[in-house]
């Protein structure tokens, strides 16, 4: 079922889906172990959406806990963030760039301990191909 | 027929081919991931020959791209337009000095050929390439690494003189204490500033037989701790190791099912010996944790130099030789190091054994002198690479993955070596050579004022 981005049952569908991936299981199951491996995804405006979109992402040791869009650009609850235009997500969920392309050459940003984000790139790869998994109606143009 | 082709025959006292007489070799290097096709290839003869194509480039407005065996794998030892100048038929090797330990070589001398060579003296130069194949002019102006590099650093810090042609055209010779700029600068240099046209290398004496053992490690950590003593230790002469995957099936990686592999360390520790007095295993192996000791072998030390042969051999009986060879080869700090390699690998697919290799290897950061071999801060430093054959058609796919590899070897702090598929952008240049840039753009204009030397990879252009 198409799910419209930025709603409850998207967010949703992410937990399930992360819960019941074995790439996620495997590749994450050290990621929040000992540090808080919530990451908030910060979905930047541009021409296609008019206001920013974030979802925290609570995740620890190769499980998805919870997800919801939250307001402002920051969050409490989040160890880390990734944070792009919504143009580079959209393209990074429709599996037209890949999510380590986009954070190494800096067209997303990474908020939290680099080391740490770096030691565990198969765990952010997983937990993008989670979300570019569902079957997503991405806001257009205008 | 080109204009300029009967003043260039005239000139020279070498050979000068056109674009008709070109072979694929001309128009690609050991990476084949540019295809250029130069105006002229020249094999000169001389010294005198080299200052003759320098002046004649000059005045002519010609780039000029000097090439050993071609086995760089980006923009280096191709031209597009220009001369390409193959030192291969400067070949000679001059005079051995048994008490100085040095020799005169002509930079198209090919390793393997100096070291036969230089057998009946039981001399050998301290460091030397795996691939005997290559020529010493090429891994002087690159810095040329070996399994003895722990010890005694790069090729490059095993030269005690050089002459070199300016792109002025003038013969300069240079030491570490005689025009020591141009010295260093020719030394990992690219090729930049001047063509080596004659090296004086150290020499050591080598003993007749070598015992290797072969360890397996199963834990890349406690394999580099083991690796570090080994350094530290005095015991060897020789360390070689890499990464060697094991395939387990498939697994979702991104979407798509992914071959992956547990990867495990092949260790091999060298001593040489004199015939009639092996060495003591125990004695020497006190200490180490391998997984597993799987063999131990003697062979003459000439035949050891050449232990690669077979690999290689394979490598093009396979048609894999063919292949692009876009290796991502880097110097990464001791601390940063498992978590890099932990990373790569989980990534890298078994097949890249086929044609490929990956490279694991210990390496001390204080036995360099070099200023344009550029290495992390550090005591101790870990080489690594992801050496693939690429076909074609998968270049593609693969590039973009090589790229972030790159990218990731960058951001753990390391520096990448500059013979493999290097695709920086200005400021990556500038950011890998550090202060050193400055420098050498300095150098750039003082011996190459017109750059007709090498162009297309270092990017001094955008140097204000």
């Amino acid at each position: 079922m198409t799910l419209p981005f930025g709603t409850d049952a998207w967010a949703a569908a992410l937990i399930t889906e992360i819960n019941a991936s074995s790439e996620y299981r495997n590749a994450a199951a050290k990621w929040g172990d000992g540090f808080n491996g919530n990451v908030l995804l910060v979905f930047e405006a541009d021409a296609a959406i008019p206001k920013p979109h974030a979802l925290l992402v609570e995740l620890a040791k190769g499980a998805c806990q919870g997800a919801s869009f939250v307001s402002g650009a920051s969050h409490p609850k989040a160890g880390f963030g990734l944070r792009a235009p919504f143009s580079v997500w959209r393209d990074v969920l429709s599996r037209k760039t890949l999510a380590a392309t986009a954070i190494l050459t800096g067209k997303m940003k990474v908020e939290g301990d680099r080391m740490t984000l770096l030691k565990h790139t198969a765990a952010h790869r997983a937990l993008v191909s989670c979300a570019a998994a569902l079957d997503t109606e991405f806001p257009t143009a205008g | 027929m080109d204009k300029l082709y009967a003043p260039l025959v005239q000139l020279l006292d070498g050979t000068v081919r056109t674009p008709d007489q070109f072979t694929a070799d001309h128009l690609s290097n050991y990476g084949r991931i540019f295809q250029w096709t130069p105006r002229f290839v020249v094999n000169p003869q001389s010294q005198k020959d080299v200052v003759a194509l320098v002046a004649f480039c000059r005045t002519n407005k010609l780039h000029l791209t000097n090439r050993g065996s071609g086995h760089s794998q980006s923009q280096l030892a191709i031209s597009q337009d220009g001369v390409l100048l193959e030192m291969t038929t400067m070949n000679r090797i001059g005079a051995v000095d048994a008490k100085a330990l040095t020799v005169d070589v002509e930079p198209g001398v090919v390793w393997r050929d100096l070291t036969h060579h230089l057998k009946k003296w039981s001399l050998v130069p301290p460091v030397l390439t795996n691939n005997l194949g290559v020529t010493v002019g090429g891994t002087l102006s690159m810095a040329g690494i070996g399994v003895a590099s722990f010890k005694y650093g790069s090729q490059g810090d095993n030269v005690v003189e050089l002459d070199v042609v300016t792109g002025e055209g003038r013969v300069v010779t240079c030491s570490p204490e005689r025009n020591d700029d141009l010295f260093w600068g020719a030394i990992a240099g690219l090729g930049s500033f001047g063509i080596i046209t004659r090296a004086r290398l150290k020499l050591r004496p080598m003993k007749a037989m070598t015992r290797t053992y072969y360890l397996l490690y199963d834990d890349l950590r406690v394999f580099l701790e083991d690796a570090r003593s080994a350094m530290d230790s005095g015991r060897w002469d020789h360390l070689e190791s890499w990464g060697a995957p094991c395939a387990q099936g498939t697994r979702p990686v991104g979407g798509k099912r992914q071959v992956f592999a547990k990867w495990f360390y092949p260790f091999h520790l060298t001593v040489e010996y004199d015939p009639g007095s092996p060495p003591d295993d125990k004695a020497l192996l006190s200490g180490l944790r391998p997984y597993d000791n799987l063999y131990t072998d003697d062979c003459p030390t000439i035949d050891f130099l050449e232990r690669m042969v077979p690999v290689f051999e394979l490598w093009r009986k396979a048609g894999t030789w063919e292949f692009m060879h876009p290796w991502i080869e880097c110097v990464l700090p001791w601390e940063t190091a498992a978590d890099c390699i932990e990373q790569v690998l989980a990534d890298t697919p078994p097949g890249i054994q086929v044609g490929g290799h990956v490279l694991i290897w210990p390496a001390k950061g204080t036995s360099s002198r070099s200023k344009n071999f550029k290495v992390p801060e550090g005591e101790n430093l870990v080489g690594f690479g992801l050496l693939p054959a690429v076909p074609q058609k998968f270049w593609g796919e693969m590039s973009e993955r090589l790229e972030n590899v790159s990218r990731m070897m960058l951001m753990f702090g390391a520096k990448r070596y500059l013979s493999g598929w290097v695709n920086f952008t200005a400021d990556e240049w500038k950011a890998h050579f550090g202060a050193r840039w400055n420098e050498l753009a300095a150098l750039k204009r003082r011996y190459d004022p017109d750059s007709i030397l090498n162009p297309g990879f270092l990017p001094f252009e955008a140097t204000p």
